[in-house]
């Protein structure tokens, strides 16, 4: 089966710090794969990478066929990666539904001009953006907040926004930074399945960030450790959480 | 789909009435006019009513839109009051119609703001926050000292220029158009209230729907949020960009009818200089950033309370600055929001329940 | 060679003049993050507060001094109390509105007391202008006091705030407000004395303005205010030596402009300095660069 996301010895330094270091992953598609460590390993410095909020010192990352090491965020996003924010990143003060529209901004296009004239195009291509980002807040049960302030939402209920949002950029991967971050165990439970049905219905693969032990071993078929901004280990998610040298990172001597 | 649509409908209701109150407003001045209610005072304020409308709209674009603090829009006005006025005093003896010729001029004014926003706004606009202000700052001070400066002619042999004094311009004969700190005089009284109002109508219609469409929802998302914004794949430069290049060319317009409604124009930091731009922001954050109805309502309250207040005679700036002040505690300062509150529960306790469900 | 020099000597006295105020902008927006577009009139107020100390209450120089200074610390607190403080929260375009209200509110309140009609300042600099170089050059003694007073209150400045409890106090509050008060700094003790010591270098940049320049307006502290907002945006914006250097930067580049390129085109030039720094180092000459965490 051919690799969605090929990472070779990817790497970063910030004046002299090795902030990630040899960073190798191979994510297959529609695979859900974890990424852990404790904190301060570098775990967020890689979607950094993988995002090109940072640019990379070494290595290369590839996405499907197309090569991606050194794209800016922009170009990224076309290419396919999609993300969500450790500390929730909405656009506060525009709608639900518009914060989904806005990520559909580049598959749904019209000018500026048609837009302050009010065209044809303008109005259709208008319906069918409408029609697309309330399907996409309907799988997320968010569709009868669309006219809610994004910063009006519950916490939770951002969370999710912010998935809709990024699944709305169309990507062939997404991104997710902590997603059950301060979320209390029934939330948590629901966030499961969420991101579960997330993989099913649009057939994605998934690379998520987690502290919630619970989480990872429930969801995610394959993990990467990673300690001081270097991989510890990696393998299927039940062998590596059981593996000693990991338990001992978490844990300390 | 159904909400959805009920929102729409909610801001085209918004817009309208927005458009209705210009149009409402004029009908009545035109009236009052006609039935010689109006005092020449009054009459002259017209004009500069719109104008103003126009700038605090502009800059709203840039302020409350695309999210960053300007300081210099009155070097845009600047800009299209000067381009525009040239090419009206070279027309002037032509036989181009006058409607042609200032139709003309209101593009060329708005192109060449346009073009200097568009510059000015590829370094600017990669600061932020502060340094942005202050740079915007300067960049409206050095287009009014330059134009301070500038002589320029024309004659057989092409167009001159100097930024020395007359005679570098090395004439051989011909007319100079732009002299030095004297500016330009004798532009053609091209603007009328009317004229002022379709401008501003046409500015708001753009404006509008600009903000209500798919790059005013990027500029707006960037704003909020700058690294998520480009994460979904948007570039932030280009569209802070494109909003300040409209915003620039929006004001180059207020210029326009600026020159074309005094009959010697200079370039004076009353009325292209810092001060100027400051006045500008106040309409904005008075009438509510991000608001455009609200731009315009304190844009015409502003310039009229002045005036209202010219009986009191030395007392009106200082009443003016009082208000100022007074208005920028009572909207935003968290005490002051909570005793009002207070006030207003103990006058009637349901009017607030209704303020909190919107949204 | 000798008109250089004292066109250089010049712009030192002028840039001398722009730090101190730049000093008073930079300690109020490194303390309270905002842009006191009054500061500028503070000046004037000190002006007129000397000028009325002097010449018509008939006070020696260093009392004139005081009175002019102790007004404007007044003044300076009463404005952070009365207009700023219950703004602390609000968002910082509201206080920016606020400043430029209080601004306008000094100049007209002037304009009613003392007309628009210029006073003439008497310098308040006793010193005989001495000749350099065989009498080739002359240095007025309001260029030497103005030099002179810009360095010690720098120095002094430096000091107090690297080696007082007050100082730190302000350091603290100035890189987080809530852990300082946790921390027990009386943060609104703090603010109110960085006004107070911000509008009194304002009453003191204010004498040796009109000292050099010697024409009072209810509009002289404007121009003076913007120019020093920029040279301290040129420093670095919170730096006391970064409003040094912008101050002294700015006041020479705009004599050596004058003298040298165009009298009409000075400040352009001084502007167009400016955007070329900030480009360079977005932050200003000595300026922090601040990072956004993804």
């Amino acid at each position: 089966m051919a690799a969605m996301l090929k990472v070779d010895s990817l790497g970063i330094s910030f004046g002299g710090l090795k902030a990630v270091d040899n960073f190798n992953v191979e994510i297959e598609k529609n695979e859900l794969y974890g990424l852990i460590g404790p904190n301060g390993a570098g775990k967020t410095t890689v979607f950094n990478l993988l995002t090109g909020v940072y640019q990379p010192t070494s290595g290369q990352i590839v996405l499907g066929d197309d090569n991606i090491t050194g794209l800016d965020c922009e170009a990224i996003s076309k290419k396919g990666i999609a993300r969500t924010f450790q500390n929730i990143r909405l656009f506060s003060q525009l709608s639900v539904l518009d914060n989904v529209k806005v990520g559909l901004h580049n598959r749904h296009e019209y000018s500026t001009l048609d837009g302050i004239f009010r065209t044809p195009k303008f109005r259709k291509i208008e319906r069918e953006m409408d029609e697309k980002a309330l399907s996409l807040l309907k799988v997320f049960d968010l569709d009868g907040f669309c006219n809610y302030k994004a910063s009006n939402l519950p916490y939770g209920q951002q969370r999710k926004l912010e998935i809709a949002r990024a699944l709305a950029t169309d990507p062939k991967l997404l991104l997710l930074d902590e997603p059950a971050a301060g979320m209390n165990p029934n939330e948590t439970e629901e966030l499961m399945n969420t991101i579960r049905l997330v993989r099913d219905k649009f057939d994605m693969t998934i690379l998520l960030i987690e502290h919630d032990m619970k989480l990872v071993s429930g969801i995610c078929d394959r993990l990467t450790v990673l300690n001081f901004g270097q991989v510890l280990k990696q393998g299927q998610t039940q062998d590596v959480l059981h593996d000693p040298e990991v338990v001992k990172a978490y844990l300390g001597d | 789909m159904d909400k959805v649509i009920a929102e729409k409908k909610k801001i085209t209701r918004s817009n309208l009435i927005t458009f209705a109150m210009v149009i409402i407003a004029y009908v009545i001045v035109e009236i009052m006019i006609n039935t010689g209610n109006v005092s020449s005072l009054f009459k002259g304020l017209l004009v500069p009513l719109c104008i103003y409308s126009i700038l605090a709209v502009s800059l709203n674009l840039v302020v409350g839109i695309s999210g960053e603090l300007s300081l210099g829009h009155a070097g845009f006005m600047c800009i299209g009051a000067f381009a525009s006025s040239t090419w009206s005093m070279i027309m002037k003896s032509t036989s181009m119609p006058e409607g042609l010729r200032f139709f003309i001029a209101i593009v060329i004014g708005a192109v060449t703001a346009a073009f200097f926003g568009f510059l000015i706004g590829i370094p600017v606009l990669r600061l932020k926050g502060d340094y942005l202000a202050i740079v915007t700052l300067a960049f409206g001070e050095i287009i009014k000292n330059l134009v301070n400066a500038l002589y320029f002619g024309i004659d057989a042999n092409g167009l001159h220029f100097s930024l020395e004094d007359s005679m570098h311009l090395n004439m051989d004969g011909g007319t100079i158009i732009i002299k030095g700190a004297q500016g330009i005089t004798g532009t053609p009284k091209n603007s009328n209230f009317t004229i002022g109002v379709i401008l501003l109508l046409i500015v708001l219609f753009i404006v509008l729907n600009l903000i209500n469409s798919r790059t005013g929802r990027a500029v707006m998302a960037i704003r909020d949020n700058r690294i998520a914004a480009e994460s979904v794949g948007l570039n932030a430069t280009k569209f802070k960009l494109l909003a300040f290049t409209i915003s620039a060319a929006i004001a180059g317009v207020g210029g326009v009818l600026y020159a074309h409604n005094l009959s010697s124009l200079q370039a004076l930091p009353k009325n292209f200089g810092y001060n100027q731009s400051i006045m500008i922001l106040v309409f904005v954050v008075m009438g509510g950033i991000g608001n455009i109805r609200g731009s315009v309502v304190a844009a015409v309250v502003l310039t009229v309370l002045p005036e209202l207040l010219r009986g009191l005679s030395d007392y009106r700036m200082l009443i003016y600055a009082v208000v100022l002040i007074l208005m920028m505690l009572c909207t935003s300062a968290p005490s002051w929001i909570q005793y009002r509150e207070r006030i207003m529960m103990s006058f009637g306790k349901n009017k607030k329940v209704n303020g909190k469900e919107s949204n | 060679m000798m008109s250089f020099i004292s066109y250089l000597l010049n712009g030192l006295s002028l840039g001398s003049v722009y730090a101190i105020i730049a000093l008073g902008y930079t300690m109020v927006y490194g303390i309270a993050k905002m842009l006191n577009f009054a500061h500028g009139d503070i000046l004037m107020v000190g002006g007129y507060a000397a000028f009325i100390a002097l010449n018509s209450l008939g006070l020696p120089v260093p009392v004139a001094v005081l009175v002019s200074m102790v007004v404007c610390t007044l003044l300076g607190i009463s404005i952070e109390k009365i207009a700023y403080k219950p703004l602390r929260k609000a968002n910082s375009l509201s206080v920016l509105i606020t400043a430029i209200g209080v601004s306008y509110l000094l100049q007209n309140l002037a304009q009613l007391i003392f007309t628009a009609n210029p006073k003439s300042f008497t310098s308040f600099v006793g010193i005989e202008p001495i000749k350099l170089a065989g009498g080739q050059l002359t240095v007025s003694g309001e260029t030497v006091v103005t030099i002179v007073t810009c360095v010690i209150i720098v120095v002094c400045l430096v000091t107090f705030i690297n080696k007082t409890k007050a100082g730190q106090a302000m350091l603290a509050v100035s890189e987080d407000k809530g852990a300082a008060t946790l921390m027990g700094v009386d943060v609104n003790g703090t603010i109110s004395l960085t006004f107070a010591i911000g509008s009194a270098l304002a009453a003191i940049g204010g004498i040796l303005l009109c000292s050099a320049y010697p024409t009072l307006t209810p509009t002289t502290g404007a121009m003076p205010g913007i120019k020093a907002f920029v040279a301290a945006v040129l420093g670095g914006i919170g730096s006391i030596p970064g409003a040094f250097i912008g101050g002294i930067i700015l006041g020479v580049l705009e004599n050596l402009a004058k003298a040298y390129i165009s009298s009409k085109l000075s400040d352009a030039i001084v502007f167009s300095v400016l955007i070329i720094v900030l480009l360079v180092k977005p932050t200003g000459i000595l300026g922090k660069k601040i990072m956004e965490k993804v």
